[in-house]
């Protein structure tokens, strides 16, 4: 391409002056998902959290009602089902984005990565398992 | 090819700026509330099995060091939740400029404070 007079031009897909192919390995291809995942759940964290937090205020005040009560409620299990939901996909987002700063051998860092997503799935399992048996009532 | 390995800006390369300040407080309270879902999790559980599990669960709770751990998440929640707002302030394109986004900061600090005071003092007062 010849044609680049004005600034807009050379940040144009077509042109050629433009850094069209990327250089070393390129994209880690499923950054963006995390990234979506990232604020999705963030977004989502918002109204459950402050759900949460403020129910688990109102219990440690009040005589009336038991934790076990509360959520044997299916408002109260789906909501909270959500909260653990979202917030372990949420935790695991961010601490691998920690990982991927701080833990500078491939080897290391896989470990670091299975041993949190092993983790999640041992909480998230336990969680569930735990407001579904207050929920159906055992 | 040998590049520069995080955390390398601190502290040779960075002074002190309230936005790097928060931004690192955004990650270590995310770290804390990620350490917090053990709990969480344990509490559930320890819920629907009753008995003997939750009272320990409750008495560890409600012990000094029960109370201290549970005033530092709600420090973390809260300052979390805060400052993610902002992330997503940030990340919907608003409040860049570095006035805006170290009065943003500053008042996420304030708005931390506040409703830790307010949740305590309900716990306590209520």
């Amino acid at each position: 391409m010849t044609k680049s007079a004005v600034p807009s031009d050379t940040t144009a897909l077509r042109d050629e002056t433009m850094l069209r192919h990327v250089r070393q390995f390129g994209s880690a291809q499923d950054g963006l998902s995390e990234w979506r995942l990232q604020r999705l759940t963030a977004i989502a964290l918002i109204p459950l959290s402050l759900y949460f937090v403020a129910s688990v205020l109102w219990l440690a005040t009040s005589d009336r009602i038991t934790a076990a009560a509360w959520l044997s409620s299916p408002v109260t299990a789906l909501l909270v089902m959500l909260f653990v939901l979202a917030g372990l996909a949420h935790a695991l987002v961010g601490l691998r984005s920690v990982f991927l700063d701080y833990v500078h051998t491939r080897a290391r860092l896989v470990a670091a990565d299975l041993f949190i997503r092993a983790a999640a799935v041992l909480l998230g399992g336990g969680s569930l398992l735990a407001i579904l048996k207050l929920f159906l009532g055992h | 090819m040998e590049r520069p390995l995080s955390p390398f800006m601190f502290p040779v390369w960075y002074r002190f700026q309230i936005t790097s300040a928060l931004s690192i407080l955004h990650r270590l309270t995310g770290i804390g509330l990620a350490v917090g879902s053990i709990l969480l999790a344990w509490w559930l559980v320890s819920v629907a099995a009753g008995g003997e599990l939750f009272e320990g669960t409750h008495g560890f709770l409600v012990s000094p060091i029960g109370m201290v751990l549970l005033f530092l998440w709600s420090v973390a929640f809260f300052y979390h939740l805060c400052n993610g707002i902002r992330h997503l302030a940030w990340d919907a394109g608003y409040g860049f400029e570095l006035r805006t986004a170290a009065r943003s900061g500053y008042a996420v600090l304030a708005i931390t404070a506040l409703l830790t005071v307010l949740a305590w003092l309900y716990v306590f007062f209520a």
